[in-house]
């Protein structure tokens, strides 16, 4: 069993958590001016590599929040786990992403 | 939820009302059967509890809008948890479930007061409030053995060195999502799970502590 850092409540076991297939595939600002080929690409490919791997998984049975997991697909070793920005994109770090904590609210403007 | 429908209420003689949480007739909590015909051994080392007329509420607000914080935390009278995995006692106690999640367990007249109170005070805020108390069951687990009973179903490390007072977790207990809390006595948890799955664990409990000696009470 894989042992699974959330960003939140630490590491956990995996039968708390969900996968959610792989991270950081961004969807297409204008799918209207999209080729069924390039659409077809978007919804159903994949880059499966052999070794890291950027993953999406969600802690259902804890927080329920979604978060990144960068885990290499030979060995199953987990580098690091990492907060999801709130602009959707999955290369968040540095303190932006430690400060809005993945609530999906910028700080500053909470009012 | 709990709020009962007019029908319901007036054959149980509880007048209708339209305010969120309105206390179930007799604060049920459907474990009634379970409890009846359970039989505690003599000397329990475990005891496990139902405890009856709480209300329960999920509190969603921005975090970062310190304006809308201090506004819920005058309503509540005590301060929300910021830190994860923590709750704060006051008068009600306050569960952290997320970063911008909070659970608030209180008694269940209480608590719809409460819901009304925040919904008001939140009105201009990003935020939401929903009363869960139908939705909820606390139980508490102590005794001397409570954690080593606990322990066959968590895979969380129990002891106080890592699950401090103070402390709660969002996890599974048997095959259950639960909300585990470490009171202030040692080897005193609440749990809170959803109803329909209260059953299941109190046989599940009652099972993993059947070897030290089970106790059962309603509260």
């Amino acid at each position: 069993m894989l042992l699974i850092e959330c960003p939140w409540c630490g590491p956990r076991a995996e039968t708390e958590f969900s996968y959610g297939g792989e991270a950081g595939i961004a969807r297409p600002a204008d799918p209207d001016a999209l080729s069924d080929a390039e659409w077809a690409d978007y919804l159903f490919y994949r880059s499966n590599p052999k070794g890291a791997h950027r993953e999406l998984w969600n802690h259902d049975h804890g927080c329920r929040r979604w978060f990144g997991v960068e885990r290499d697909t030979a060995t199953y070793r987990i580098e690091r786990s990492y907060v999801l920005s709130h602009t959707g994109s999955d290369a968040a770090t540095g303190s932006d992403a430690a400060t809005n904590a993945g609530t999906g609210y910028s700080s500053g403007n909470g009012d | 939820m709990s709020e009962a429908s007019p029908a319901l209420s007036g054959k149980e003689g509880v007048p209708p009302s339209g305010k969120v949480g309105t206390p179930s007739p007799h604060g049920r909590h459907g474990l009634e059967p379970f409890f009846a015909t359970v039989e505690s051994a003599p000397d329990a080392r475990v005891a496990i509890s139902v405890r009856t007329g709480r209300g329960f509420l999920n509190l969603r607000l921005n975090p970062h809008s310190r304006k809308a914080r201090e506004a819920a935390e005058r309503i509540l009278g005590q301060p929300m948890p910021l830190a994860a995995n923590t709750f704060t006692v006051g008068k009600h106690r306050v569960y952290w479930l997320g970063p911008d999640e909070w659970l608030i367990a209180a008694g269940e007249e209480r608590a719809s007061d409460l819901g009304s109170g925040l919904t008001d005070a939140l009105a201009g805020f990003h935020a939401a409030v929903n009363d869960l108390s139908g939705g909820n069951v606390e139980l508490l687990v102590g005794g001397a053995h409570a954690r080593t009973a606990l322990a066959k179903g968590c895979s969380l490390d129990l002891h106080p060195r890592e699950f401090a007072p103070g402390q709660c977790a969002q996890t599974s207990l048997g095959r259950a999502a639960v909300l585990l809390a470490a009171d202030g006595e040692p080897s005193t948890y609440t749990i809170i799970v959803r109803r329909s799955f209260s059953d299941y664990l109190c046989r599940w409990l009652e099972n993993a502590a059947r070897p030290h000696g089970a106790g059962f009470s309603v509260l």
